[in-house]
Order: structure tokens, then C-alpha cells, then sequence
């Protein structure tokens, strides 16, 4: 029993990934190129020619997947929840970027990342959240002298 | 062929003070995050590319060489010390070099391990300084039709080797290329995919996607995984017999056939492109442990199986640079990425770099040259520094490396678009990764992506509707048929290994 539930997960994760890049292969065949892309008349390839070609292959290519999907040595188990916490957390670093700039973003970025992650020594903070950021505006503003975000 | 002139100018640009200094500056970067486990050459190089963009190009590109040359060399101290491989490379490296550690003697494998990689690395670094340029002058000759001959050949390679699928790597290479048409079309000048975004006429910038698939979207797998714990508990005995912390000549002189045989077969499988080292250092593994009249010994601590795995592993960053010089194609993770540095500092891999930038690229292989001499001396020095100053905690080391990837990235491609472009290629690349799409395959396709549409249009524009006329392009025919053929050759390998594994649970 348990040993068939491994191979039918792996059938149903590649399944369900074939599903996910035939419905892409259609929505840019269908949505994103009349949208996206102009109409060229002339020329040996028009501008759609490519994405059009991409997008057929990817269709086919899931049926494919749907149909004959992989040995069950591929799916790498993953702490997804965890995985999108931090995710989020770079998302928002990112738009306190554009609102506040590096110097004022940076070390509560870097303290938000080492807590998470679980680190709780005050020698190791410091220096994430003031030695890395300080490090990098020394070298970047004041040896590059390039504009830092 | 460039003249002597423009090959011994390139030679004197890298033998200057502040060259040896950068490559210097890259070999002990490379060298120490190789070390740490999970972080690796790859990453660091990723880190570090936008960073070069205010050096001289040679200096920049000397400085990414030394980080990879570097780090191969640094990851075989965890493989040696605590049986976790610091690059994959260094995986066939533990088999014997864990067991000779576990005997005491954790020193004399790690410096094995460095002799050994050093020789097989200036073997194909010779390889590639003799037979690039004439390559090179082979590749100008080629026409559209050939060039994307060429590119379908490499695809058909890359997608078979990969992983277990051909279909998933046949999906990797095309959403590859998908992302490669986001921007301007090269035949019209029309724009596509940009959704109001004119930051994006010039396409998604390679820096951005490459960094973050390869560095963001491991660095998210490990920061989930950990738990603030102090990593790599690396210890070396303090009182050790002189014999046991080093390697005589007759013992380095004894694995000379395993040297070469494993340099030969990285400098082989290293001018293909998408074989990577790791495959290189288990054939040379297997085959040295076939050839030896002592086979059981292997995997007992035999210096051999070490002498095999790092010559062939580091002989393949030398070779990898062929089909990037001479062709324009990425074979590697680590030749891809520096091709981004080679754009950052706006030059274009390929056959015509010989002719336009040919001091240039004889200074690269200046740089190569010197930093195999200062892998041996940063080596023979740094072994024991190395295994101490890895003991960094995880939390800073990836809140670190993620403030640098932003700014990194930043610079390289001017603005917050960059980041944003980074972070959804990392969360792009974590769930290709989770289902066995190789992120490898899409970088390469989207590297070459916009080669390849240009190639297509110009080889239709040649033959004019007329697909008869490929007849007279013989060199084309026979690219094409090797893709055909190395897609069957691999599809039947797969379908065996497959077989072989799902028999495996019944045993």
C-alpha cells in the first residue's frame, strides 16, 4: 500500500503540472499574444510566429505529461508554507525599497530574515542588520560610487 | 587566428599587479564559500557578477574565473571533512575522501583533492587556450542555417542529460524561450509581451532571471529548512604524524594515469554542452575504480578515487569555455553566468569575440593560468583557515547574501524592476525545481532564445519556402541529425533507468 502511494502522488504531481503547462501553452496561444504581441504583415517570421511555435510545443508537451508522466525520483518535498513566508517577506523588502530606499530598508529586512529563520544571538543580529548593510553601502556608495536603491 | 601580437599583449594584461590581485580576491572567495555546504561557486559568482560591472572587464571576468576555479577546489573540504559535498561536483570526491578522513588522515585527502584538481584544471585550461581559437575561426564560417543547426543540437543535448525526462526538459528549454521573447522582436522591432512596462523593450535582463533561479530560489529552500543552528562542525585532530598531513611526490606521482584519465575525460564531457562535472567526476570514479588491479579499496579511502573525481571536475571549468568562446553557447551553470558578466561589460560571446576582442580573451586565458597557481598556493595555506571560518551561522549567511543579491542586481540592471523580475524568477524556479524542470535547461534556452529566433528567421528568409534547399547545407544536415539521434540515443537511456528504478522497490 505504501509503497504504491509514492509512485500515484508522483503521477498525480506530474499530472497535475502537465495540466498546468497545457492551460499555459492555451492561454498564451489564445489570451496573451492576440493581447500582447502587434501584427506584422511581412518579414520571413512575423512577431507572433515564435510565441505561437512556444506555445503549441508547450500544450503538447503537457498532454504529454498528462499522459505519460515521469519515474517517481523527481518531486523534491519542500516546506512550502515556510518557503512562501519567506517569500513574502522579500516581496515587502522589495516595496519598502522603492518607498524608503536601502539605508532605511535594509536592516529591518535583514533582522526580519535572521528571526525567521531563527537565529536569536545578539552577537549574530548586529551583525547581520548593521555590519552586512553598512558593508555594502561602504562599498557600493562610497568605493563604486554607484547610487544605491 | 588573432596574431602573436594581440596573444602576447592579452598574456602581459593579465600578468599585472591589480589582475592577479582581482583573480587572487576571486580564488579565495571561491575557494572559502565552496566550503560552506549549499552555498557554493555558483551562487557566489551569481552574487558577485553585478558587483564587476565598475571593474575592467578582464579584471571583472578574472575575478568570477577565480571565484569558480576557486570554489571546486573548496568544495571538496566538506565532501573530505563531514561527508556533505559543498558543491555537487565534490559528491564522487567524499566517496573515498570521507573514508580516508574518518582514518585520521583528513589533511593528506583534502590536499590530494587539491593537487588533483589543480592538474586536471591546468590540463583543460591548456586544451582551451590551444583549441579555441582555431574553433573559433571554424565558427565564423558557419551561416544561419548551421548556427541554428547548432542551437538545436545543444537543445536536444541539454534536454536529454538534465534530468529524467525529455519531455520536462523539453518544457524547461521552452519556457526558456518564452521568457526569451518578452521584449523586442529582433526581425521587426515590434514590441511583446511588455504590459506597459517599457523598462522591458530590452527583454528581462539575464542577470535578474539567472540570479534569481540559481542563488534566490536556493537560498528560499534553505532559509525554509533551517532552524538558526550553527552548520559545518568541521574539526581537525590537533597532534597528527607529518606523513599523514601531506601528500609526498611519489604519492602524487603514483596517480598519474588516474590524473590524466580523469582530466581527459572532464576536458571530453566539459567541451559538451549541459554535461556538468558532477557526471564528469563518476565516470572518472568508475573508471578508475574498473582500471585499478584494486578495486575493493575504493571507497575505503583510496587516493585514486579522489585523485579521479577532482581531476575530472575541475578539468570540465576549462572545457566548458569552448562551445562559450567559440560558439556563444553556455555549456554550464557557471559558463552561463559568465556570459552575463561578459554582457554586463557589453561583449558578445561567440566566434567573432576572437577577432574583436582578442586580447581580451587571451587575457582571460592569462587569468585562468594564474588562478589554477593561486588555487594551489591559496590552497596549500587556507585548508585549515577555511574549515574554521565556515562556522558562520545560516541566518546571517543568507540574510547577507539576499541584501547583496537586491543590491547586486540593482546595479546590474538599473533599476527595482530588476529585484522584482529576480524574486518572481526565484519563486519560478523553487516550483520547476520541486517538480523536476531543470532551471539549467530554461537559462540556457533563454539565453539563447533570442539567437535562435534570428537564426530561424534568417534560415527561412534563406531557403524561401523551399525546404529542398537545406540540401545544400551539409553541415546543417548532419547537426540536425545528431539532435535526432542524441534525443533517441538518451530517450532510450532514460526509459532503462527508468525501468531499473521501478524495479528497484519490488527487490
Amino acid at each position: 500500500m505504501g509503497g504504491d502511494s509514492i509512485p500515484l502522488m508522483q503521477n498525480l504531481s506530474d499530472r497535475i503540472a502537465g495540466l498546468l503547462i497545457f492551460l499555459c501553452g492555451l492561454f498564451v496561444y489564445t489570451v496573451l499574444i492576440p493581447w500582447q504581441v502587434e501584427t506584422v504583415e511581412y518579414g520571413a517570421m512575423h512577431p507572433e510566429t515564435m510565441p505561437k511555435i512556444i506555445a503549441v510545443i508547450l500544450a503538447i508537451s503537457g498532454l504529454v505529461l498528462i499522459a505519460r508522466p515521469t519515474a517517481p525520483i523527481t518531486t523534491i518535498h519542500m516546506r512550502w508554507i515556510r518557503m512562501a513566508m519567506f517569500a513574502t517577506v522579500l516581496f515587502a523588502g522589495l516595496f519598502a525599497l522603492t518607498r524608503f530606499g536601502f539605508v532605511y530598508t535594509a536592516p529591518p529586512l535583514a533582522l526580519a530574515i535572521m528571526l525567521l529563520i531563527g537565529e536569536r544571538r545578539p552577537f549574530w543580529l548586529f551583525l547581520g542588520t548593521a555590519g552586512t548593510p553598512l558593508l555594502i553601502w561602504f562599498a557600493v556608495a562610497y568605493l563604486l560610487e554607484r547610487p544605491l536603491p | 587566428m588573432p596574431d602573436l601580437s594581440v596573444i602576447l599583449a592579452g598574456f602581459a594584461d593579465a600578468f599585472t599587479w591589480v589582475n592577479i590581485l582581482f583573480v587572487l580576491g576571486g580564488v579565495l572567495v571561491g575557494q572559502f564559500v565552496g566550503a560552506v555546504p549549499g552555498i557554493g561557486p555558483v551562487m557566489a559568482m551569481a552574487i558577485a557578477i553585478p558587483f564587476t560591472f565598475g571593474f575592467d572587464p578582464l579584471a571583472g571576468i578574472g575575478f568570477l574565473i577565480g571565484v569558480n576555479k576557486g570554489g571546486l577546489v573548496g568544495g571538496a573540504i566538506p565532501a573530505v571533512l563531514i561527508n556533505t559535498p559543498g558543491t555537487p561536483d565534490a559528491a564522487a570526491t567524499a566517496l573515498d575522501g570521507h573514508p580516508l578522513a574518518k582514518q585520521g588522515k583528513p589533511l593528506k585527502a583534502t590536499k590530494m583533492a587539491l593537487y588533483s584538481s589543480v592538474t586536471g584544471d591546468t590540463f583543460s585550461d591548456i586544451v582551451l587556450i590551444t583549441v579555441a581559437a582555431p574553433f573559433a575561426v571554424l565558427a565564423i564560417k558557419m551561416g544561419p542555417v548551421e548556427v541554428l543547426a547548432l542551437i538545436i543540437f545543444a537543445f536536444a543535448v541539454i534536454a536529454g542529460l538534465a534530468g529524467n525526462s525529455i519531455v520536462k526538459g523539453l518544457i524547461a528549454a521552452v519556457l526558456g524561450l518564452l521568457c526569451a521573447t518578452i521584449g523586442t522582436d529582433p526581425e521587426h522591432g515590434t514590441p511583446r509581451f511588455f504590459f506597459g512596462y517599457f523598462e522591458l523593450y530590452d527583454g528581462l535582463p539575464l542577470p535578474s532571471v539567472a540570479i534569481g533561479m540559481l542563488a534566490i530560489s536556493e537560498i528560499l529552500r534553505r532559509m525554509a529548512e533551517a532552524r538558526g543552528n550553527v552548520r559545518a562542525a568541521i574539526e581537525i585532530p590537533d597532534a597528527q604524524d607529518h606523513a599523514d598531513t601531506r601528500i609526498s611526490f611519489r604519492e602524487y606521482w603514483g596517480c598519474k594515469f588516474t590524473m590524466a584519465r580523469g582530466a581527459v575525460i572532464g576536458t571530453f564531457l566539459g567541451a559538451l554542452p549541459g554535461i556538468g562535472s558532477t557526471a564528469a567526476a563518476f565516470v572518472s570514479y568508475a573508471s578508475a575504480k574498473q582500471a585499478s588491479k584494486e578495486p575493493d579499496s575504493f571507497g575505503k579511502g583510496n587516493l585514486h578515487g579522489i585523485a579521479a573525481a577532482e581531476s575530472a571536475n575541475s578539468s570540465v571549468v576549462g572545457a566548458n569555455l569552448i562551445p562559450l568562446l567559440t560558439l556563444g553557447i553556455p555549456g554550464s551553470v557557471s559558463a552561463a553566468l559568465i556570459i552575463s558578466a561578459f554582457m554586463i561589460h557589453g561583449l558578445q560571446p561567440g566566434p567573432l569575440l576572437f577577432v574583436q576582442q582578442g586580447q581580451l580573451v587571451f587575457g582571460l586565458f592569462g587569468a585562468m593560468i594564474i588562478a589554477n597557481v593561486l588555487n594551489l598556493l591559496v590552497g596549500q595555506i587556507g585548508l585549515r583557515l577555511w574549515v574554521r571560518v565556515v562556522s558562520a551561522p545560516e541566518s546571517f549567511i543568507f540574510s547577507s547574501s539576499l541584501l547583496l543579491c537586491f543590491v547586486g542586481v540593482y546595479l546590474a540592471s538599473g533599476g527595482l524592476i530588476g529585484i522584482f523580475i529576480m524574486l518572481v524568477s526565484a519563486v519560478i524556479g523553487v516550483i520547476m525545481t520541486a517538480h523536476g524542470f531543470s532551471v539549467i535547461i530554461f537559462i540556457i534556452a533563454f539565453f539563447l532564445g533570442e539567437r535562435f529566433e534570428i537564426s530561424l528567421s534568417q534560415t527561412l528568409a534563406l531557403l524561401n519556402g523551399r525546404p529542398a534547399e537545406l540540401l545544400n547545407y551539409p553541415v546543417a544536415l548532419m547537426l540536425f541529425a545528431l539532435a535526432i539521434a542524441s534525443l533517441l540515443w538518451m530517450r532510450r537511456g532514460n526509459q532503462s533507468a527508468a525501468a531499473k528504478q521501478s524495479a528497484a522497490p519490488n527487490r
